[in-house]
């Protein structure tokens, strides 16, 4: 296996066939719980993805320092450490995102997405190849949300861009009444459901 | 014995590196948003009371009340914050009162209330039913405003919430009384009353004799039991005993007890079921 090809393999992995959400079905609190809006789903994405991406490269170049009996907490320490930078970051900085995922950025250290990464690849594997791992993975997370955030904001709510009314865009007439099924966690469930099904039949028709 | 020592540095060296890091964050980060918090607060401030000159604030329990005056130290009115326990978690927000004790505006800092169900209460339609209620409206559900049906616990939260806070600014700061009804009018009888509780109703059964409240009973009520055995029997003896419908009803079951006092003064507006005595059944 060529050198150069593995990075593109290393970054599209993560992106389409062991794509955290829909193949891997890792994850899933913050994917059934803040997806009510597009907006919320992308910035829990990105979040993750930067958190991620440090804690990916941290690991990798600590992990000759890091004995394997102690390897689970340092990385826990590690990601709880990013993720509470980033959570002060969006209070000072993204106010009305952070408002919106609430207890889901705290969470996100026990993201199984995170720890399995740290574990499965950047406990193992070069600094640079982590790197490009967890964006790829980072990636294909925050299009997963992204996606099935817009699948439910419009069934649910009947906008995109929500819930900020200045940004908004109101999709249907005045007499559209929406799916408020889709704004709840039960309509999570469901939009993933069928979503996840799309997904398969498009991978068997394309043989991925 | 070294791989335990080695083991424990390891440990002790990321949590060190981790605690320096995250307070050098913690302190770019804090002025930011306290700034931002403030800003918040002082626009808000300034929406509703468009001549503010400055403020003093007091702060009692959970709540906090900013008395706002202007150039000449006139009072303009109050700005409460004031939290309130939600369907999930807390709610806080602010509500204006001007000096008359009308609410002229109410802005909701934080909830957690259901995407899409429970947020109704961050929208126009249902704050503007607020506005322009006093001190002396019932601020009550059925009566002048009303709960979204499906956001019952919700809306019904904020619609207690803010009837309390209202009372409160009135008294503390605006030197206003609530009228209470004089009990020197009513003839010897007993009385029934009933007011709509969050489950359902709440029934009483007041006698009246020799110009005064002699016993109240509650017939029927669809309280939550653990909060409503600290309103029941304390509040009907507080009554009893104080003659007066105005008592000091934070308990630990503050709405129970409003709905208590509030049964008792409709019984008592209402006319007798029968003229009392006892003798007749």
């Amino acid at each position: 296996m060529a050198e150069d090809n593995s990075y593109l393999k290393d970054f599209s992995r993560g992106i389409i066939k062991e794509n955290p959400v829909f193949r891997l079905l890792l994850g899933m609190c913050p994917v059934l719980g803040v997806t009510g809006y597009l907006v919320n789903g992308v910035g829990m994405g990105l979040a993750s993805t930067a958190v991620l991406i440090a804690s990916n490269v941290v690991i990798a170049s600590l992990k000759n320092f890091i004995p394997p009996q102690v390897r689970i907490p340092c990385f826990i320490v590690i990601i709880a450490t990013f993720v509470t930078i980033i959570e002060m970051m969006l209070q000072a900085f993204q106010p009305v995102l952070y408002e919106a995922l609430g207890v889901f950025v705290p969470l996100i250290v026990v993201n199984c997405v995170i720890l399995g990464r740290a574990e499965a690849f950047a406990s193992k594997k070069p600094i640079l190849r982590s790197l490009v791992d967890g964006v790829g993975v980072g990636i294909g997370f925050t299009l997963a949300l992204g996606v099935l955030a817009l699948v439910r904001e419009v069934l649910g709510q009947g906008t995109v861009m929500g819930p900020d009314p200045e940004s908004a865009i109101i999709l249907f007439g005045e007499n559209f009444e929406p799916m408020g099924l889709f704004g709840q966690p039960p309509g999570a469930f469901i939009a993933l459901g069928l979503l996840l099904g799309l997904v398969n039949v498009l991978f068997k028709k394309f043989h991925i | 014995m070294r791989d335990v020592l080695r083991l424990s540095f390891t440990l002790a060296v990321v949590a060190i590196v981790s605690a320096v890091l995250l307070t050098g964050v913690h302190n770019t980060t804090e002025p930011v948003i306290r700034e931002r918090e403030q800003r918040d607060f002082l626009e808000a401030l300034e929406r509703f009371f468009p001549d503010i000159d400055e403020y003093e604030t007091e702060e009692t329990g959970d709540h906090r009340y900013d008395l706002i005056f202007d150039e000449t130290g006139d009072k303009l009115g109050v700005m409460a914050t004031a939290k309130t326990q939600g369907y999930d978690g807390t709610i806080t927000y602010n509500l204006a009162v001007d000096s008359s004790a009308e609410i002229i505006g109410i802005v909701i800092v934080s909830h957690s209330e259901t995407p899409g169900i429970g947020d109704v209460i961050t929208t126009d339609n249902f704050q503007e039913q607020f506005i322009g209620k006093s001190f002396e409206d019932p601020i009550s559900d059925g009566e002048d405003v009303d709960v979204v049906s499906g956001a019952t616990l919700s809306t019904g939260a904020m619609i207690g919430s803010i009837r309390r806070t209202v009372t409160e600014i009135g008294e503390n700061f605006l030197d206003k009384e609530r009228q209470v009804l004089g009990l020197e009018d009513i003839s010897d009888g007993i009385y029934r009353g009933s007011v709509e509780g969050t489950y359902g109703p709440l029934k009483v059964e007041v006698e009246f004799k020799d110009g005064r409240i002699n016993s109240i009973e509650v017939l029927e009520h669809n309280e939550t039991e653990a909060y409503y055995v600290d309103a029941y029997p304390k509040i009907p003896e507080k009554i009893i005993e104080e003659q007066s419908l105005n008592v000091d009803v934070q308990t630990g079951a503050t709405l129970s007890a409003e709905r208590i006092v509030a049964a008792v003064e409709k019984a008592l507006e209402g006319a007798p079921e029968d003229t009392g005595g006892g003798d007749n059944n």
